[in-house]
């Protein structure tokens, strides 16, 4: 790489952030093409991708050497000091070049190679189907078809080549709108709902000024409202403040007017834009960073960040969005500007609302998909994945993520992913290492060939399921089928594992969570146990009443009995630590000393210590 | 917020058991007379009534009408816990026993003794009878280190370190002064405490309020110990703030809460409350005290104004973080029972129970804000307590109730005098009695470990489920979803490997009934006998 000029620097300090007592670890910093690696004395190793760099400073020298401070999109921050001012002034620039790469073909997933042949690559690409999702949610259907108006990106280059729109509304009327819409942005279906036969629907601002009007478009309203059997009446949520709204009119575009559009019912919901939750962010950061943070600083300071008003904010919006189809059934349009930022916010929190399966897995995925990559939420702009305006940058999606976040932490029975799932995701749309949130919309997407370049990331995700698996996940519940979240003041909360999660000073803990996924593990293999030996009584049952159990079929059974299997099996497994066996001793069966020996057995193993370092993709990263 | 701590009937128990309510003697006294005249005012009437108190509820009552005023007496009863007639097939008073609390600590040893000093209450009317002091400190001059402490309230040690033998030791301010008084037999004694252990040459003095505080106490005859007079320690203040300004602190986090919750401006809202400030504060210093006893291997000495409120939150929590033993539930019983009950914290006056003077300034939350603490370290080490929160929240509920006589009084003297423990039931008798609603389903029973918990404030978090328990659009998760899920699963897996065993059985008897060889049952039980 032309950009790296030291590869290795030796006797560099990297002091803890979070000690009070100044400690630091002396170790060996690499540069590599990708990543750039400090091992320390007890060969501890600390990966940072380059693409996470979202600043590299060069403090002013000091007696112990050159500090080099580099900040991290996924908030870490690392302080080294580099004994020699040469080395650290090298190391300085090369990131700087490697941080800001100027061409997609220079980012980490064109050279990302997990060795996947071709096939499987492309079937991971495959896995999430937009067409099957829309099919799920009962598309096309008598109201709602697929519209081929957008299948050369002509209307609109920002959207995806397939759309849902109002089965009555002709092409003509579709361009038309789209005439009427900023960037082209027209109204088409982001969410239908079967039991309720009402839709979520997004665009963007429509170019009304202050009096303009457009037939195509207003009939293109009614067509979302007619195409709702139930209630004839729409809302047209706003999701920005009336006085940015107010002031777009000056621009010649605003909102709509509720004289001009038959049956609306039109609505503010107050989301600030890109930039005041760009410094909203980097004043909780500025609160986070600081060391030794008094009680006082800390609350104020959060406050006034603004942060958390924000992610209420967006929080409330969803919550009218779905009240308005759960309890009004009545369809919802949502825009706000451009109709990628906000309007994705609300649009996917909303379904997630209504929705149980965006809350699996592999819903959540889809869901992503639909409402922010597909309908071109601007991803390498807005995490800056190139060498861009640094006013394009904006914690949109990671809002998302937190509201998200917040919805778990109301209701841990809902969601079948837990914390580290949305950490995993928040940790990959930075890393730039597979090719889902390059790009800024399908079209620019293909152009670059990422399906045939590089890898998606939802299948390495659902390889490791298991990690991302909520313990308390209840499915069939049906209590959990639409969410209300509550969103008095103290349910939002500063996200700590996000925001701080490298955080050392925070012992590692048992984790309640794997205590209950380790029970859960041995409860699936007792119950298969009992449903072998059954089987096997079953049988030789049968066979005793047949009467042809013979001295060989005993021989045989014996050497694979189900108990020794069992009991094997625990031995390798020892699924619980060793005081989990304890206290069931006590728990269970008290005269039942068998308990004792086996706790014995599982003594031999540490107590699962969960680490805090999370995800493979670090490692790997 | 609807145990402010001004609140003496409040009784919302989260048990709705009925209580037989029987016995009246004693109530029917005509209390007519007792009403306290002007002169010249003359009583016209008088009437029962049930006068239905905004705060409290109803409450039975005799109105008295004279030519000057309404003048209501109240006929509820002496303080309930008299009444109450509940039995429980355990005694709660039966769970402290100090003498086997010292003796689980290994007391008393070659430098401790176990003294009876204060049996009849004379050498400090607010301490218990039973106090451990260092051998070599004889009656008397225990006798004269107590006119140099405030209210006579001597170092005694709380809890003894089981290996490296440094000690806790709990007492009240010195009495310096103005003139900065020095006491040779106090000094004297403070070295002794020092040199039970050997390998320490300096004894640590945690003074548990803020220095300028300490300083001021100076002018009421109080004080703290200085470096001239006492070599060989080390004196550090841990900044906590007194009765009154906690007392404030918590209203302000009711105003913030109660009725409504503040909504547009929470965080500093929150913050201006300090309340958290004060939790972190306290538990800080507790941190601190732990830390020296165990990994500083010195022996400390807590003290604040009286000993009887700071210093008891710092030495119960530090013994909490020491000591795995007090984290059980009955551990905890005797930790609240010796630190707390016995060593004379003031909880008639804290508390205020049947006193009508609401805004008395004895009135503070100090116990509440030590349980506070004790669920934040829960909160942070999810498996090292074998109580649950609901536990917590039960103590805090009949800390005020009345319903039992555990926190009536100021000290054990009073107590015996009044003989509580005769004439009342234990809180301890209902929880013992009924256990498996107060367990934390993940304890796991951890013998050495210390806690250290992060008195960080990106830990903290203001209680939600206590503090705004009763505000209705907190949804509370009863029980709680992670605890649920936990105990389901024990419970499947006991189901299964008891069917597994049947099953084992069943086909063990199977293949060996008809079977020929003899070694077929033998080999089958020892895979019987492995497998649980």
């Amino acid at each position: 790489m032309e950009h790296i000029r030291t590869t290795k620097v030796e006797q560099v300090k990297l002091l803890d952030r979070f000690s009070t007592n100044n400690k630091s670890l002396t170790g060996t910093l690499y540069l590599t093409a990708t990543h750039l690696l400090f091992i320390d004395s007890h060969q501890k190793e600390t990966w940072i991708l380059h693409h996470h760099i979202a600043l590299v400073e060069k403090l002013a020298l000091t007696t112990s050497g050159c500090p080099l401070v580099i900040q991290c999109k996924n908030f870490r921050i690392v302080h080294f000091i580099v004994p020699r001012e040469r080395d650290c002034h090298d190391i300085y620039n090369s990131l700087l070049q490697l941080s800001k790469q100027a061409k997609y073909e220079d980012l980490y997933a064109f050279s990302y190679n997990p060795k996947q042949n071709d096939s499987k690559r492309l079937q991971g690409w495959e896995l999430i189907d937009l067409a099957e999702e829309y099919k799920r949610m009962g598309v096309p259907n008598s109201n709602w078809q697929l519209s081929d108006a957008n299948r050369e990106y002509k209307i609109c280059e920002t959207y995806p080549r397939e759309l849902y729109v109002p089965r009555i509304a002709s092409k003509p009327i579709i361009v038309g709108s789209s005439k009427f819409r900023s960037k082209g942005r027209f109204p088409v279906l982001s969410y239908y709902h079967h039991n309720k036969e009402a839709a979520i629907c997004r665009c963007s601002q429509p170019l009304s000024g202050f009096s303009a009007r457009c037939l195509e478009d207003e009939h293109l309203l009614q067509a979302i409202s007619k195409a709702n059997p139930v209630n004839r009446y729409m809302y047209v949520m706003d999701t920005r403040p009336k006085l940015n709204a107010m002031a777009n009119r000056a621009a010649g575009k605003g909102y709509e007017n509720e004289d001009n559009y038959s049956n609306i019912r039109f609505q503010f919901v107050g989301i600030e834009n890109i930039h005041v939750m760009r410094s909203s962010l980097q004043k909780l950061l500025e609160v986070n960073g600081t060391k030794g943070l008094s009680v006082s600083d800390f609350y104020s300071g959060l406050e006034s960040s603004g942060w958390l008003r924000h992610i209420k904010a967006v929080m409330d919006a969803a919550i009218f969005l779905a009240k308005a189809i759960m309890v009004e059934n009545a369809s919802v349009l949502v825009h706000c500007s451009d109709g990628w930022d906000r309007t994705s916010q609300v649009c996917s929190l909303g379904s997630l609302l209504l929705d149980s399966y965006y809350r699996t897995i592999k819903g959540f995925m889809v869901l992503i998909e639909k409402d922010w990559i597909s309908f071109g939420h601007k991803f390498s702009e807005r995490c800056g994945h190139l060498d861009g305006d640094p006013k394009e940058v904006s914690p949109v999606f990671t809002q998302f993520l937190e509201c998200v976040w917040h919805l778990t932490e109301q209701f841990p029975q809902a969601f079948e992913f837990n914390e580290e799932f949305l950490l995993q995701i928040h940790e990959h749309i930075h890393s730039c290492q597979f090719g889902n949130f390059l790009g800024n919309c399908q079209k620019e997407r293909e152009e670059l060939k990422l399906k045939e370049k590089t890898y998606s990331l939802w299948p390495f995700l659902l390889d490791d399921q298991k990690k991302y698996l909520n313990p308390l996940y209840s499915s069939k519940s049906p209590k959990f089928s639409v969410l209300e979240p509550n969103t008095v003041s103290f349910n939002f909360k500063f996200w700590r594992n996000m925001y701080h999660q490298f955080d050392r000073t925070l012992h590692p803990r048992q984790s309640v969570f794997n205590i209950i996924m380790d029970m859960d593990e041995q409860n699936k293999q007792l119950e298969k146990d009992i449903k072998d030996l059954e089987s096997k009584i079953k049988q030789c049952k049968k066979k005793q009443t047949d009467g042809i159990l013979t001295k060989e079929l005993l021989h045989s059974v014996h050497p694979e009995s189900p108990t020794l299997k069992t009991s094997l099996c625990f031995k390798e497994q020892t699924l619980l630590p060793v005081n989990h066996a304890l206290r069931t001793i006590e728990g269970s069966n008290p005269a039942d000393n068998r308990y004792r020996e086996y706790a014995e057995e599982f003594s031999k193993s540490e107590p699962g210590v969960v680490s805090l370092e999370y995800g493979v993709a670090r490692m790997t990263c | 917020m609807a145990s402010a701590p001004a609140s003496k009937y409040n009784s919302h128990s989260l048990e709705n058991e009925s209580i037989k309510r029987t016995s009246r003697d004693g109530v029917n006294r005509d209390l007519s007379e007792a009403v306290p005249r002007l002169p010249g005012e003359t009583r016209i009437t008088d009437k029962e009534v049930i006068y239905i108190c905004p705060f409290n509820g109803p409450i039975k009552g005799r109105v008295y009408i004279t030519n000057y005023r309404l003048y209501l007496r109240s006929l509820e009863t002496p303080i309930f816990a008299f009444l109450n007639e509940e039995k429980f097939n355990v005694d709660g008073w039966m769970v402290y026993n100090p003498v086997e609390e010292y003796r689980r600590q290994g007391l008393p040893n070659h430098h401790w003794r176990i003294s009876f000093i204060n049996k009849c209450y004379e050498l400090c009317d607010t301490y218990p009878a039973l106090l451990v002091v260092p051998y070599r400190a004889s009656d008397d001059d225990l006798r004269r280190v107590a006119t140099f402490r405030s209210r006579n309230r001597i170092p005694v040690l709380s809890w003894i370190h089981p290996e490296n033998k440094t000690v806790i030791v709990r007492c009240s301010q010195p009495l310096v002064g103005m003139s900065g008084k020095r006491n040779k037999d106090d000094e004297k004694y403070l070295d002794v405490i020092r040199e039970t252990n050997r390998q320490i040459s300096k004894l640590t003095i945690y003074d548990a309020r803020p220095n300028v505080n300490a300083v001021a106490n100076k002018a009421t005859g109080g004080g703290y110990e200085s470096d001239d007079a006492y070599h060989n320690t080390e004196l550090f203040f841990l900044d906590i703030h007194n009765i009154h300004v906690m007392r404030e602190s918590l209203k302000k986090v009711k105003d913030i809460v109660y009725p409504n919750v503040e909504e547009s401006h929470w965080l500093s809202s929150l913050e201006s409350t300090h309340w958290l400030e004060h939790i972190k504060l306290v538990l800080t210093g507790a941190i601190q005290v732990a830390d020296k006893v165990s990994s500083g291997k010195s022996s400390v000495l807590v003290h604040c104004s009286d000993g009887w409120d700071r210093t008891a939150q710092l030495t119960s929590l530090a013994m909490l973080m020491l000591d795995s033993f007090y984290r059980s539930i009955e551990g905890f019983e005797i930790l609240v029972q010796k630190e707390w009950i016995s060593f004379g914290h003031k909880f008639a006056s804290r508390i205020g129970h049947g006193d009508k003077n609401h805004a008395d300034a004895d009135r503070s939350p100090i116990f509440l804000q030590f349980i506070d603490c004790v669920w934040q370290m829960s909160k942070q080490f999810p498996t090292a307590f074998e109580f649950n929160e609901r536990f917590l929240i039960t103590i805090l509920d009949h800390l005020y109730s009345c319903r039992f006589g555990t926190f009536l009084y100021n000290c054990e003297s009073a107590r015996e005098k009044q003989k509580v423990t005769e004439r009342t039931v234990s809180l301890w008798s209902l929880i013992n009695s009924n256990k498996d609603t107060y367990k934390n389903p993940f304890y796991t029973k951890e013998i050495n470990r210390v806690l250290y918990p992060v008195a960080s404030m990106r830990h903290l978090e203001l209680w939600v489920n206590y503090y705004i328990r009763w505000n209705p659009r907190i949804k509370q998760q009863q029980p709680n979803p992670v605890e649920q899920r936990y105990v389901e699963l024990l419970a499947l897996r006991d189901e299964y490997i008891q069917r597994l065993e049947e099953l084992q059985l069943a086909s063990s008897a199977k293949l060996s009934d008809p079977s020929t060889s003899p070694s077929g049952p033998a080999q089958m039980m020892p895979h019987v006998h492995t497998h649980f």
